[in-house]
């Protein structure tokens, strides 16, 4: 037992690295608290929304060369070092995002004081999650994401939005339940809670069996489900229908990329430097597969964009696995850079959903020839498109050769054929994709039909696809920029 | 000057898209100013290189510049560079890729709608097609050849005839997945070589030319030639071979995955049909030149007479299909498809003279072939019908538009005295002395694919008997008073391209000076690279 004393030194210890998630937190709690004035106006609200992550961001920005150093806190419950750090820079930006694309709608919001807090509790899970170690310690932080994700579900207060919002819901809990299962296994056989020490790798060597497979499995399930990758996928189109476009696009982010940040410090403890006898590049690598082809040959028939886009998402999570699959260094790095492109793209492509579902476009079939008045926003677009499809001149492209590379590279050292199933299967799977990519642009281009919609160039949203453009073809034309930043993340346990 | 000369051949159709993106869409006439005043620039830089090149030269106009460079820890070092130059291969390419660009902008003068979107989409296409031609870092050429995807899918879809969408999408999806097969190899190739001339750590770059010495092939790789691993029947590399060989077939096309080309052709317009056919196609053929065997020279010599065998079914698949097509269009994208044939033949026979011949027969195939979609484009502007059987005697209306049918038709089914003659009897001299040096190709294909010259020359003559002698006639809904003969701007487009197509048959040496030494170069490493990494792996 610890002393009293020394637990509380311990604890002012980590509350020096914590200082981004005490902001998130004080954050959620101020935007209730103000939020129960009248006089506070929407835009106030917003403004407190934009701060608070801005404000995390910056104090990770600012000690980075501290955050990046590996350290255990609070008792081994969490762990700062810069992989966790760069996501968590990741998601403050894409809560930005998210803000930003809130903001020219935020009176159409009738709670929007909850709705910020909540978005602010889920960014603070997913901090956490990016954090954990320890089993418990990822229970309670995925269920933080979940739930939060639940209600924002449900946020457009429609039949539509009760019904997405209830179906993730159950499929969730069904998943957590899985997880916790699984968990309860794995704390049975090794003993401890802490995946990321010695003893933990030590017994599960050890402990070779079936059950040890299914716990482990049953165990992962939680993280695909937060991840969407088939075929724990089903929820995501329902709840992409009914949920509005910022809190799509900040789900197509965070809690996917919280999911990916703990399936790879999972698999890599569970794969035990290669030496486990379970051949966890195999079962990822399979699932791997099956989310690029679901989720791609489900979008070819969407009539929805925002199903589209969801089904566009669980090919991206496929994708973003071929990362995890690799199990190599540069395999983790890729990853990250690509999952910074993925990010920049969904958010310049929500961003324009957005304002053409404004217009009334919320059909694929509804975009027929509005691309000749709506020029500028539709090419735009079309540059987001292929970026998710993986084309030059985009970092798209740039993010699809490194990853696969790393896979290759992987392939080169184990001689698996799994992997190179999935090289070439992924890379076909790319022209599967341009298919329903290019709908919308094609749509808008090709298809004759007339509108009148009253055009305006100079609009926030312009403003704000531009900014994403220009990032997404600056990392094609020096991808350095951050690689160069990536490369120096450690991927030690 | 000589060294940014081939960065200004690709920035100036760049820069004069990036400033006719500000100017309003309704101020046409500048649009076509600028496009013109772009290819004129052009031009000029490509007298300017004529003049500079030495034929004996190798490798010249040289730019090597870093684009990127990422440090992968204990992995090594990724590097990607900005690398252009010119050779034999390279620069009779270019030269076409510029006369062609001239003449399809003056083709596309007054007969195309919303000319803005237009234009900027061809500017863009002009510098891929240079930079793909020049690039000889393979991101770098992987780069501009996926970039012509998108300029010329829009092109075909929105400025295209009654089934542009179909076309469009078709040619994008086939393309698209040739450049995926590209892609994978690029990525093992990239992995498995590194740049001998860094010393202390491993190196990675996409250089082509360090990808063609074997002993750059760090030792263990994949594709290894020393120690390429099996995967099912055929080892690493010749697994490689068959994916970049069918990823460029796609683009040349040869047949079985050919059909997206006569859809594609039909659809598009005039100009657009022009650069397809007589600069993207060439591409296939140049990447095969450029990468596929120099690279894979074990998978030339294994897999040549397979190379050989499908260039001979094109030509002769390709020369049917011609002869059975109704549309005047379709009847020249067939002929495209079998005269590609004849590349894939003189590639495959790995001697100097079938390499000079492919090489040649590119060129004088891009001046044939624009030639052919103008004179298509001619007749589709007077009467908006290209059906074959509606037409008959239009020699007594249109006497000049006939000679230069006659002259196109003639040089294209390679009769003496044209470019496409010159070509032709080279690839058949390779052919049939393939046998005699140990080269992949048998006599029996060569002698079959002799048949594609009379096929060829079925086709036309029928065409010109059908559709240009005999009594004036016209069939479907076309008024006789809409046929007239060439006016100005259409003599400016064709005439040059007659009177290339007969000096280049007549004097072929300006071009086959510059040709030789790589065809020369080319056939014998190939040859003697492959035999070597076959005999001692």
């Amino acid at each position: 037992m610890t002393d009293l004393s020394v637990s509380l030194e311990e604890i002012a210890k980590g509350i020096n690295s914590f200082i981004p998630e005490l902001i998130l937190s004080g954050g959620v709690l101020l935007l209730i608290f103000v939020g129960l004035f009248k006089k506070v106006t929407p835009s106030m609200l917003t403004f407190v929304a934009l701060v608070v992550p801005v404000l995390s961001l910056l104090v990770i920005v600012a000690n980075w060369s501290e955050l990046s150093v590996p350290a255990r806190i609070f008792n081994g419950f969490l762990r700062t070092d810069d992989f966790s750090s760069y996501l968590k820079i990741l998601f403050d930006v894409s809560c930005v995002f998210t803000v930003l694309m809130t903001w020219r709608r935020q009176n159409e919001q009738q709670r929007l004081s909850e709705y910020y807090s909540v978005i602010l509790a889920v960014l603070f899970g997913a901090h956490l999650l990016a954090m954990s170690m320890n089993l418990i310690m990822v229970f309670i932080s995925l269920e933080l994401v979940s739930i939060g994700s639940y209600i924002l579900a449900g946020v457009s207060f429609s039949r539509k939005g009760s019904e997405g919002s209830f179906k993730y819901f159950l499929f969730g809990s069904t998943a957590s339940a899985m997880m916790l299962y699984g968990f309860s296994f794995l704390y049975g056989y090794t003993g401890t809670l802490d995946f990321s020490t010695p003893a933990f790798a030590g017994e599960i060597l050890e402990n070779h069996s079936t059950l040890l497979l299914i716990a482990s499995i049953m165990a992962m399930a939680g993280f695909f489900y937060k991840v969407a990758a088939a075929p724990l996928h089903l929820w995501s189109p329902d709840v992409y229908e009914a949920a509005p476009f910022p809190i799509i696009a900040f789900f197509s982010v965070v809690p996917k990329m919280a999911g990916i940040a703990i399936l790879t410090r999972f698999s890599l403890a569970l794969n035990a430097f290669g030496q486990s006898p379970i051949d966890w590049q195999f079962i990822l690598a399979i699932i791997a597969i099956l989310s690029i082809s679901v989720g791609n040959f489900s979008a070819l028939g969407q009539k929805n964009p925002k199903r589209l886009m969801a089904y566009s998402s669980i090919a991206q999570s496929g994708f973003l696995m071929v990362g995890i699959v690799a199990f190599s260094a540069n395999g983790m790095h890729y990853m990250l850079f690509y999952a910074s492109v993925y990010m920049l793209a969904n958010f310049l492509i929500f961003n324009y959903l957005q304002s053409f579902d404004a217009m009334g476009m919320d059909t694929v079939l509804s975009f027929s020839g509005v691309g000749r008045k709506l020029a500028w926003p539709m090419v735009l677009t079309l540059i987001g498109m292929i970026t998710l499809t993986g084309l030059p001149p985009t970092s798209g492209f740039t993010a699809k050769l490194f990853i696969f590379s790393s896979l290759w590279e992987a392939y080169q050292l184990t001689g698996k054929s799994i992997l190179l199933w999935l090289l070439v299967f992924g890379l076909l799977n790319t022209v599967i994709s341009l298919f329903y990519y290019l709908s919308i642009p094609y749509y808008a281009f090709i298809k004759g039909g007339e509108t009148d919609l009253k055009t305006n160039n100079l609009t926030f949203e312009n403003l704000f696809g531009l900014l994403l453009v220009v990032a997404i073809l600056l990392l094609f034309f020096n991808p350095e920029l951050l690689m160069g930043w990536i490369n120096k993340i450690n991927f030690v346990l | 000057m000589q060294e940014i000369l081939l960065s200004l051949l690709l920035t100036v159709p760049l820069a004069a898209a990036f400033i006719a993106l500000f100017i309003p869409s309704t101020m046409v006439k500048i649009f076509r100013y600028i496009v013109i005043i772009a290819n004129s620039i052009q031009v000029g830089i490509l007298l300017i290189i004529l003049n500079g090149y030495k034929a004996l030269g190798g490798l010249q106009f040289v730019e090597h510049r870093q684009w990127f460079t990422l440090d992968l820890g204990a992995w090594g070092i990724l590097k990607a560079e900005y690398f252009l130059g010119l050779d034999g291969l390279s620069l009779p390419l270019v030269a076409l890729a510029v006369l062609v660009m001239l003449i399809a902008t003056i083709s596309s003068w007054t007969t195309v709608k919303n000319t803005k979107g237009y234009y900027i989409l061809l500017l863009i296409l002009n510098t891929a097609i240079m930079g793909s031609f020049t690039a000889l870092d393979f991101l770098l050429f992987y780069l501009f050849f996926e970039f012509m995807l998108l300029p010329m899918f829009f092109l075909i879809a929105l400025w295209g005839g009654p089934r542009r969408e179909y076309a469009s999408i078709k040619f994008f999806l086939y393309t698209l997945f040739g450049s995926i097969l590209i892609l994978i190899v690029m990525i093992g190739l990239y992995i498995s070589v590194h740049n001998p001339s860094e010393s202390g750590r491993l190196v990675h770059s996409f250089n082509v030319l360090h990808m063609t010495d074997a002993t750059n092939f760090i030792s263990g790789s994949i594709l290894d030639p020393n120690n390429p691993w099996m995967i099912g029947i055929y080892n690493a590399r010749q697994w490689a071979f068959l994916l970049l060989f069918l990823g460029f077939a796609i683009k040349l096309p040869a047949v079985p995955v050919h059909t997206w080309l006569p859809d594609a052709h039909v659809e598009a317009p005039t100009a657009i049909s022009v650069v397809l056919a007589a600069l993207l196609l060439k591409i296939g053929g140049y990447g095969i030149a450029r990468i596929v065997f120099p690279i894979f020279p074990d998978g030339a010599v294994h897999f040549g007479w397979f190379v050989g065998l499908v260039g001979v079914i094109s030509i002769i698949y390709g020369g049917l299909n011609a002869m059975a097509s109704k549309d005047l269009k379709r009847l020249i994208a067939y002929s495209s498809v079998s005269h590609m044939g004849f590349v894939l033949l003189g590639f495959a026979s790995l001697t100097t003279e079938g390499v000079a011949g492919g090489i040649y027969q590119m060129f004088s195939h891009g001046i044939i072939t624009s030639m052919l979609f103008l004179l298509a484009g001619v007749i589709y502007d007077r009467t908006s019908d290209r059906t074959i059987a509606n037409y008959s005697g239009l020699s007594i209306k249109m006497p000049v538009y006939t000679a230069l049918v006659v002259v196109a038709f003639f040089a294209s089914m390679g009769l003496p005295g044209f470019s496409g003659f010159i070509a032709e009897i080279m690839v058949f001299l390779g052919a049939f002395k393939s046998g005699s040096i140990q080269g992949p190709v048998t006599e029996t294909l060569a002698i079959i694919s002799t048949l594609g010259l009379i096929i060829g020359a079925t086709y036309y003559l029928w065409t010109l008997q059908r559709m240009f002698f005999g009594p004036f006639n016209l069939k479907g809904n076309t008024a006789t008073d809409q046929v007239y003969d060439l006016t100005q701007r259409e003599y400016v487009m064709l005439l040059p391209l007659a009177v290339a197509t007969l000096f280049f048959g007549i004097y072929p040496q300006p071009i086959i000076g510059i040709i030789d030494p790589f065809a020369k170069h080319f056939a014998e490493f190939v040859l003697n690279a492959g035999k070597n990494l076959t005999l001692n792996p």
